[in-house]
């Protein structure tokens, strides 16, 4: 068993126990998580609280089925992606933009001469990403955080989400790329 | 954050179309750099833009959980009851529901008993006497079995002393 799990059987125990602080400690082990996948599918930042304080509460009410089958970062997250989606179904808002999953962006086409850092100012550039990331359906944006700033490997997410790896993967490329495409045509034009 | 700085994802399949899996993997190579740190001057042109998307995504969310979030909800779980008090609540509520159902049913049966027992038994008369007997020594044991059976849920409920 490596140190994770001993970690993850460690802490839900003490939970379990109700021993003092140990619900706060994982808490605050894994409330920036549960943050990173609420708030990037809901966007509202009130709601997102609301949200992550039911994914807690959650928690702390069933951490007696968990079967440490999968890791508790695993559980937890999906908990949070649980509540966020069911959040997103009670408001009508889709999950996934269907209309811009056609890939017609020419991949190959990049041009070598094109120097981005002096065709926009870094600041312009960043925030015109912002904007596109904020554009991009809840379930791509959700992966792309999980994946750059929580760096949770690709079949962890598939775990979180229930989605299959390969799904979760060409969600990744096509989100990249969109992302990719807007930086050219912003920069192209600022040119 | 568990996922090392130099795993490149090698479990998923790749794609079948070849252009889609070299744009993969120059994706993968730019996030890879990126959280290396790696000096830009040797990346080529695709992987320079994804580089600069990297970049962005790895930038902390404009909104975060407040500080306290933690000590706050934790000490909100604290102060409700736990759950193991309401289950033995709610246990004691069920026990004390169907004990006065019991004393009201023998009541009941004490006062009309006899008014329902004699027409039932002019109606069944083969029932008499053995088969009777039997129904009797049935519902002792029905009674019995449901008695220890709530006896040994009790002691297994109990907390230890």
């Amino acid at each position: 068993m490596d140190d994770i799990h001993l970690h993850d059987r460690a802490l839900v125990d003490a939970v379990l126990a109700r021993r003092p602080g140990a619900f706060e400690r994982l808490i605050r082990e894994y409330q920036g998580l549960c943050w990173h996948i609420v708030y990037r599918m809901v966007r509202h930042p009130e709601d997102a609280r609301d949200l992550c304080q039911d994914t807690f509460l959650r928690v702390h009410q069933c951490l007696h089925q968990y079967r440490h089958d999968s890791a508790l970062k695993s559980w937890i997250g999906r908990v949070a992606y649980t509540i966020a989606l069911r959040h997103l179904q009670h408001k009508r808002i889709p999950l996934l933009d269907h209309t811009g999953d056609d890939d017609d962006s020419p991949i190959e086409q990049v041009s070598d001469g094109f120097d981005l850092e002096t065709a926009c100012a870094d600041e312009e550039l960043a925030r015109q990403l912002h904007l596109a990331i904020d554009a991009l359906p809840p379930l791509q944006r959700t992966l792309l955080t999980l994946y750059y700033l929580e760096e949770t490997p690709i079949a962890e997410m598939a775990q979180i989400t229930g989605l299959p790896s390969g799904t979760i993967k060409s969600h990744l490329f096509r989100s990249r790329l969109r992302l990719r495409d807007v930086l050219e045509t912003r920069t192209g034009a600022a040119a | 954050m568990n996922h090392h700085i130099d795993d490149m994802d090698d479990t998923t399949p790749p794609f079948a179309d070849s252009a889609h899996e070299r744009e993969w993997l120059a994706q993968e190579e730019a996030m890879r750099r990126e959280r290396l740190q790696l000096d830009p001057a040797a990346d080529d042109a695709r992987v320079r833009r994804y580089r600069r998307v990297a970049r962005v995504l790895r930038a902390p969310l404009d909104a975060a959980l407040p500080i306290d979030f933690a000590q706050q909800l934790a000490a909100q779980v604290a102060a409700t009851p736990t759950p193991a008090a309401d289950i033995r609540f709610e246990r004691g509520l069920t026990l004390a529901l169907g004990i006065l159902m019991a004393l009201a049913a023998a009541v009941v049966t004490v006062l009309y008993g006899q008014a329902w027992l004699s027409p039932l038994s002019t109606a069944l008369p083969a029932l008499q006497p053995l088969a009777g007997r039997w129904l009797v020594a049935f519902a002792i044991c029905i009674g019995v079995s449901w008695l220890l059976g709530s006896w040994q849920r009790h002691a297994r409920l109990a907390p230890p002393a």
